[in-house]
């Protein structure tokens, strides 16, 4: 094999297929990128047996070849490199890697026993504008869990019907369900996708202009620019969120986003150790109180002017929990209503976008 | 003693009292046939055993705490051996300790038959010498001795506590410190062992006067970082207040067995009557912990602690075994030779609990129960003393259950 390729596009390429390569090494191959130069084409590929990534990039092809590289390695090199061109050569037992004066000499392994792309033939593909889905998928992903016990919790829901694109994510102590319509969209879709590979797939479609989603009976295949991304789709069925979030509220306050966020983070610096966050409505003086305590360190209080109707109350919530609600929250202005103590609060936008964060709240004593 | 109570002290004043053989004690209190005889508290001498405690009868043959058994054995063979009764002991010593905080609050408890006090004049309203005989009056009415120490810091009043044993007071009056350590031998300074003696006697060093007469830049140089602090105290100077169980910082006890222990059942057994202990304890100071520390001694004496940090605090035993018996199985399997274990909590802070979506967090759901169920078992033993109720899995077990236990 031998090709010749822009620094820069070799450097875009190799950063999407990182994201495939396996940490493992009891399977030395899953560390390696694949290199497969044809037709004035390079294309590289990646797997770690739960995620497959293969890319491409125009290069020149002086001689057709595949080869597996190092793709730490490579991608580290590759980095190093100055802007120009830079040429990869296959030689015994290895690659040479140039680049004007530079030269590298790496190890290879045989491209025959790279494992197969695999060959996911989706029902159908539906095709969302980039920018709604990496929106969507940030909203979300906080929620997701990594606790690998409760393995369906660690992925995101995906849902498309009725022309509206639905994303679901819990660790069982918040949910976040977040609903976009999408126009001239058909068709439906259904699938819960590891939350580590939607995340990444929205990061790296991020400079594309849409990204296609197809789902297999086991996967799920996600396609954008010359990439295609394939996951394995998390077995099992998603909890019954719509029976969890609060039909009604005792309780419902309304106060400007950003101001919220920051007394939120102001206060948390005193509730170390997750230690808890309170929160007090008072009703009658329009006051919205934080505080936050933690043995041996100190103690923080504010207080915010809020919109409120309902009931005085008074309960304490993780402080990373509601400032992950917050913050993935969008407009000016945001809603926390509250049904009691021990219910779920519920952060809603008041842009009118369907943003739903439930958070239970901690106990205290 | 004869001290007269009418010399004024100035300044701070810190007692030390100190039990006289104290679980030898209470066995002659509780048996009056060992009354005047020799007794020895510890382990079997045909096993690998240590004395615990041996009565003075005992002490007069050359027999001392920590000796192992078989040689107390031949120094004193007529002695009267007998097993610990550590519950009992822990009765006594929560008596004892209910007089010295009649006194004043400020009691700091260092061991199961030791305790600092402060009874600086004008925090108590009485002269210090008084309240020390007091205190050594109403220990006799329990049918036990106490000597006692006082001085301006706890170095003085621990040395002169073990000055005039058994039964005795000694006081150093403030201003006099130096005069009393200067000729004691350098081994009595709390803090300097074999091997620190040996140190300084190489450098011809061997009573407290010469190790005060050091400047620091030498003591460095003789006793590493520590020097400086030693010659000090060596002087008479120790500023460590007295620390009452107000707020601690941690709240642990160990068990030492009587023979190393290499069975997975019992080490988890004592583990799980230490960590309902300390619970126990927990609860009874309104703390919950979120950090837990198992530490262990192996038979050749290295002494690892593991440590970990839970999410939520909590004062229940059924949060903290679990916990507790996973930094065990890290550090420890079955076979090795065990010669102590202890379980220890600190970083506290008031309960809360993350609660979870979608209800089945049976944990939180069934925390109110269980606490209730800890608290109803603390009234019991309030009510009834420590051995009228038990976890099954503490139960049968003459080990560590309850106060059996040393606190640390």
């Amino acid at each position: 094999m031998k090709v010749s390729i822009a620094r820069a596009e070799l450097l875009e390429t190799l950063s999407i297929v990182s994201k495939g390569l396996s940490s493992r090494t009891t399977l030395p191959i899953l560390s390696g990128v694949l290199l497969s130069a044809q037709n004035n084409e390079l294309g590289l590929n990646s797997t770690d047996l739960e995620i497959s990534i293969k890319t491409a990039s125009k290069a020149r092809t002086e001689e057709a070849g595949s080869v597996v590289v190092p793709g730490k390695l490579i991608t580290d090199i590759v980095r190093s490199l100055p802007e120009a061109a830079v040429s990869i050569e296959t030689v015994q037992g290895g690659a040479t890697i140039s680049c004007g004066q530079s030269s590298f000499t790496v190890k290879t392994l045989s491209a025959e026993d790279f494992p197969k792309f695999p060959d996911v033939v989706p029902a159908n593909t539906i095709t969302l504008p980039a920018d709604v889905f990496a929106g969507v998928v940030h909203q979300v992903s906080r929620a997701v869990s990594r606790d690998e016990t409760r393995p369906i919790l660690t992925g995101v829901l995906v849902v498309v019907e009725e022309g509206i694109l639905r994303m679901v994510a819990t660790d069982s102590y918040r949910l976040c369900v977040r609903e976009v319509p999408v126009e001239g969209i058909t068709g439906t879709l259904e699938a819960v996708v590891p939350g580590r590979a939607i995340e990444d797939v929205a990061r790296l479609a991020a400079s594309s202009e849409t990204v296609k989603i197809g789902v297999s009976e086991n996967q799920v295949i996600f396609s954008f620019g010359s990439t295609t991304f394939i996951s394995r789709r998390i077995e099992g069925a998603f909890p019954n969120y719509r029976q969890l979030i609060p039909k009604d509220q005792q309780t419902r306050i309304t106060l400007g986003r950003q101001e919220f966020m920051e007394a939120v983070k102001r206060v948390s610096l005193m509730a170390q150790h997750s230690a808890p966050l309170r929160l007090k409505v008072a009703v009658e003086d329009r006051l919205l109180t934080l505080s936050a305590q933690t043995q041996d360190i100190g103690e923080a209080v504010e207080s915010l002017e809020i919109e409120v109707t309902g009931e005085d109350v008074e309960m304490a919530f993780n402080h990373a929990y509601l400032m992950d609600g917050i913050s993935v929250s969008e407009g000016d202005k945001i809603a926390l209503e509250i049904v009691s103590p021990l219910k779920p609060g519920v952060l809603k936008n008041e842009t009118g976008e369907e943003f739903t964060y439930l958070l239970m709240p901690v106990r205290l004593g | 003693m004869s001290e007269p109570t009418e010399r004024l002290w100035t300044g701070r004043a810190v007692a030390h009292m100190d039990m006289d053989a104290f679980f030898a004690a209470v066995e002659q209190l509780d048996d009056p046939e060992l009354r005047g005889k020799a007794v020895i508290v510890g382990g079997d001498p045909t096993k690998r055993g240590v004395v615990s405690t041996c009565s003075y009868e005992a002490r007069a043959f050359g027999v001392r705490s920590a000796m192992p058994s078989a040689q107390a054995k031949r120094l004193c063979p007529d002695a009267v051996w007998v097993t610990s009764h550590f519950g009992r002991y822990g009765e006594m010593s929560r008596a004892v300790r209910a007089i010295l905080e009649t006194y004043t609050p400020h009691v700091e408890p260092t061991s199961i038959d030791e305790a600092y006090l402060d009874i600086t004049p004008g925090t108590t309203g009485e002269h210090p010498l008084s309240i020390a005989r007091r205190i050594q009056a109403e220990v006799d009415t329990l049918g036990l001795s106490c000597s006692i120490g006082l001085g301006s810091c706890k170095t003085i009043a621990k040395i002169a506590s073990d000055h005039k044993k058994p039964h005795g007071i000694t006081v150093v009056w403030p201003g006099e410190e130096a005069e009393f350590l200067a000729a004691l031998p350098v081994r009595v300074l709390p803090g300097v062992g074999a091997r620190t003696a040996t140190q300084l006697a190489r450098v011809g060093i061997r009573r407290l006067g010469e190790l005060a007469a050091l400047d620091d830049a030498t003591a460095r140089d003789f006793l590493s970082r520590y020097g400086p602090d030693l010659t000090a105290r060596a002087r008479g100077i120790d500023p460590r207040p007295v620390h009452y169980e107000r707020d601690p910082k941690s709240v642990s006890n160990e068990h030492t067995f009587a023979t190393d222990v290499r069975e997975r059942a019992e080490v988890e057994r004592a583990l799980s009557g230490l960590v309902s202990h300390v619970a126990e304890r927990l609860r009874k100071s309104g703390l919950a912990a979120r950090t837990f520390t198992v530490k262990l001694r192996y038979a050749d004496f290295t002494t690892p602690t593991i440590r970990r940090t839970v999410d939520v605090a909590t004062d229940l035993p059924e949060e903290m075994l679990p916990v507790a018996i996973e930094l065990l199985r890290q550090s420890w399997s079955p076979g090795a030779g065990l010669r102590l274990i202890g379980f220890g909590t600190s970083g506290f802070e008031e309960t809360a609990v993350q609660l979870d979506l979608f209800g089945g967090d049976k944990a939180a759901d069934e925390r109110p129960k269980r606490k209730a169920l800890a608290e109803g078992v603390d009234a019991v033993k309030a009510r009834f003393g420590d051995g009228a109720i038990s976890r099954g899995i503490s139960s049968r077990h003459e080990g560590p259950a309850g106060p059996d236990t040393q606190p640390s």
